[in-house]
């Protein structure tokens, strides 16, 4: 019996995601529409080991913002559609604008990959990124691919169905605040917590953060509009 | 389940975090997130030599440098002291000056020789006042961290230290509510809750305590203000230094021995630096030391009304002498020309003083000095000095208010002279000095070291949910605290100081 799991694709615009999407899903891809909004929605599928995967590609953000539509697509696709994993594609030529992404991945409490693509590019303009601790820091399984290339796919599936299967603790990292911001989180999670029904669909911290920093979608959603 | 609770509370909190930052909660989260980053990226990328910079690349290139890091946030925070003791001299000077007239005031006001005369002058104005008039130092010093953390040095220094805490098991993060705990232990003690290993939570929790928080300040200024004038910055620097040495001794030996095992991985945010504005300067300078202010009307207020009645009662004590009766055989003297009147002035204040030793002596205050003097003894502390220290049980200021309200009671007169004046007379029986720059600055030392107050025990029952911790960080930091003062005292006599 093959285990079924769904995937999402997230990353900047122009990280190479739709390579890697096509690396990974070859001709088992069609494209439809996000429901109710025009933007491109492409879904494919492959099998890996004894795993059906579903992959969904994302639309290609900086961030998870409420101020785009395609930040807003992407954001509620994992938030309600809970992906099994969520695979960030991080230029690492670009590694700080890319990990911004990240950090919302994080926060939104997601079960997370980091494919550090394009990894030859980065070396060659003499950077070089030692994968491990960055993986250690986050807390977050990452390893190098090269879509042009075609490299690093098995390892990214191999890390994808370990995460999958819970075998890698992600621990607690989220980026802190300090003292002040952290401590009116901590005010506002309290009452978050006695609510159940916005505990059910939401990590508090996130929605926390996302009410302070005044988030038209999150703030709506906890008024009850829906 | 209303939801508009949690809207108000967000409101509160945006509005609040405004004040204090002046700029959209909104950007600073995201500033903070880049910081994140920051710390990230200057962790696993080694860079080409040559590229542009950003300013604040530029300037974390030579503050975050692996030979200047140290020796630049060592500079800084001597720099801080010595900034905050020199200016402080004028208003402390200005408290003062109030607190004697207030005394002198009040002496005339009530009747004299009455219990509620001595309650006042001698236990209150005596024993709080003592405490007040460190306000200002406390206040500059919380301005100068507030400056340091809103600029974005302090999250530098944490990121520096991190290399090195490393070394002792630990790791950046752990230095944070270090550096916290040199306002208050307590938030300090708090902040660890950021540290998700519980071995490494548990270190820092026990060391916190070693970070010389606002409340011993009062204590050090009494004494560098009175042994060490030209020297203050300085002396003061050093005691807060040998504090952050001896935490990070006693990590590394818990680290070792007490919970051994790896350190986790942890990213130090580097968030960018900012120019403080006044506003936030000032806000987080007013919410710390504002707790210096209510605890002197509370807690300090209960503590020194306490040491008071200890020293004062029995009221009237069995004297060796009726010193009543030998007060009036020298009025007698003086009416019959035996003797002049300077002589007659001069034998009474003597006996008046005597009695007044003698009181204390017999107080239930002097029966529990008693006890504790052979212990403090080896250390070069009299009676007065241990019961102050065994106040300081309650909070670290009561110390000097101690030695306030006991100073007061031991001078007869009414005119109250400042406490820096009255223990630099102070003498042994055999007339030798009770204080010396010696033994204050082994008082400045034990001071650092023992037992955290009653507030910071209770937090640590918090935060570990067991007795075994306070308990344990109770004694272990008192040994230390006996032992490095015991060695200071008696090293020093060795090499003929004091």
């Amino acid at each position: 019996m093959a285990k079924k799991i769904t995937i999402a694709l997230a990353g900047n615009p122009n990280s190479g995601k739709t390579t890697i999407f096509n690396n990974l899903t070859g001709s088992r891809q069609h494209v439809g529409n996000w429901p109710g909004v025009t933007v491109e929605k492409k879904e494919g599928s492959l099998k890996y080991k004894d795993y059906e995967i579903k992959v969904v590609d994302l639309p290609g953000t900086y961030s998870l913002t409420a101020y785009s539509l395609d930040e807003v697509v992407a954001r509620n696709f994992v938030v309600e559609e809970r992906p099994d994993v969520v695979v960030d594609i991080v230029d690492a030529s670009n590694l700080e604008r890319n990990l911004y992404l990240t950090t919302q991945f994080m926060e939104l409490g997601v079960r997370l990959v980091i494919a550090l693509n394009m990894s030859d590019r980065a070396e060659e303009s003499g950077h070089k990124i030692d994968t491990k601790k960055l993986s250690e820091l986050l807390g977050v399984p990452v390893v190098s691919t090269i879509g042009h290339k075609n490299r690093g796919m098995d390892e990214l599936l191999q890390a994808i169905v370990d995460v999958a299967d819970g075998k890698f603790d992600r621990g607690n990292v989220t980026p802190r605040y300090g003292e002040e911001i952290e401590e009116e989180i901590r005010k506002i999670e309290e009452l978050i917590q006695r609510d159940a029904g916005l505990m059910q669909r939401y990590a508090p911290r996130w929605i926390a953060i996302k009410l302070l920093e005044g988030d038209e979608e999150v703030t709506k959603k906890v008024t009850g509009e829906k | 389940m209303d939801r508009r609770e949690i809207l108000d509370q967000v409101r509160k909190s945006s509005e609040h975090l405004k004040g204090i930052f002046d700029d959209e909660v909104e950007t600073i989260i995201v500033d903070r997130r880049y910081g994140f980053i920051n710390g990230i990226y200057k962790k696993v990328v080694s860079r080409p030599a040559i590229e542009r910079l950003s300013a604040s690349d530029q300037i974390d290139r030579v503050v975050l440098n692996r030979v200047l890091g140290i020796p630049i946030f060592l500079f800084l925070m001597w720099l801080m002291f010595k900034f905050t003791f020199t200016l402080s001299e004028v208003p402390m000077g200005w408290v003062e000056s109030g607190q004697e007239w207030l005394g002198n005031i009040f002496g005339r006001f009530f009747p004299a020789e009455s219990a509620f005369q001595s309650l006042v002058v001698e236990g209150i104005i005596g024993g709080v006042g003592s405490v007040i008039i460190f306000v200002p130092i406390i206040f500059l010093l919380f301005f100068c961290m507030a400056i340091l953390e809103d600029s974005g040095y302090m999250a530098r220094a944490a990121f520096v230290m991190d290399r090195f805490m490393h070394k002792i098991g630990l790791h950046g993060r752990s230095f944070i509510p270090m550096i916290l705990g040199l306002g208050c232990n307590i938030p300090g003690i708090m902040a660890c809750r950021t540290i998700d290993q519980e071995r490494d939570r548990l270190t820092t929790i026990l060391v916190n305590p070693f970070m010389s928080c606002g409340a011993r300040l009062p204590v050090y200024a009494l004494l560098i203000g009175a042994f060490f004038p030209e020297k203050g910055g300085t002396v003061l620097y050093s005691i807060y230094i040998l504090g952050i040495v001896m935490a990070i001794v006693m990590a590394k030996l818990f680290r070792k021995y007490l919970f051994p095992g790896p350190a986790a991985p942890f990213v130090m945010e580097l968030p960018p630096y900012r120019i403080p504005t006044i506003k936030g300067v000032i806000i987080h300078m007013w919410e710390r030391g504002v707790l210096y202010l209510k605890k002197a009307g509370t807690i300090i207020l209960a503590g020194c009304v306490l040491v008071w009645f200890l020293g004062n009662f029995p009221w009237s004590p069995e004297y060796s002498k009726d010193y009543d009766r030998l007060k009036q055989e020298v009025k007698a003297d003086s009416a019959s020309g035996l003797i002049t009147k300077a002589a007659r002035d001069e034998s009474i204040a003597n006996l008046e003083n005597e009695q007044a030793r003698e009181k204390m002596e017999k107080s239930y205050l002097g029966g529990l000095g008693r006890i504790i003097e052979p212990v403090v003894k080896p250390l070069g502390f009299d009676w007065k000095i241990g019961v102050g220290l065994f106040g300081g049980f309650i909070a670290k200021e009561i110390v000097v208010g101690t030695l306030g309200t006991l100073y007061a009671v031991g001078e007869a007169d009414e005119e109250s002279a400042p406490l820096r004046e009255r223990i630099q007379r102070d003498t042994w029986p055999d007339g030798r000095k009770i204080y010396t720059p010696l033994t204050a600055f082994t008082l400045m030392v034990f001071t650092l070291l023992y037992m955290p107050c009653v507030a910071a025990i209770g937090v640590i029952y918090r935060e570990t949910n067991s007795w075994k911790w306070p308990l344990f960080a109770a004694g272990y930091t008192t040994a230390v605290a006996w032992v490095v003062s015991f060695i200071v005292y008696q090293g020093g006599r060795l090499i003929g100081l004091g």
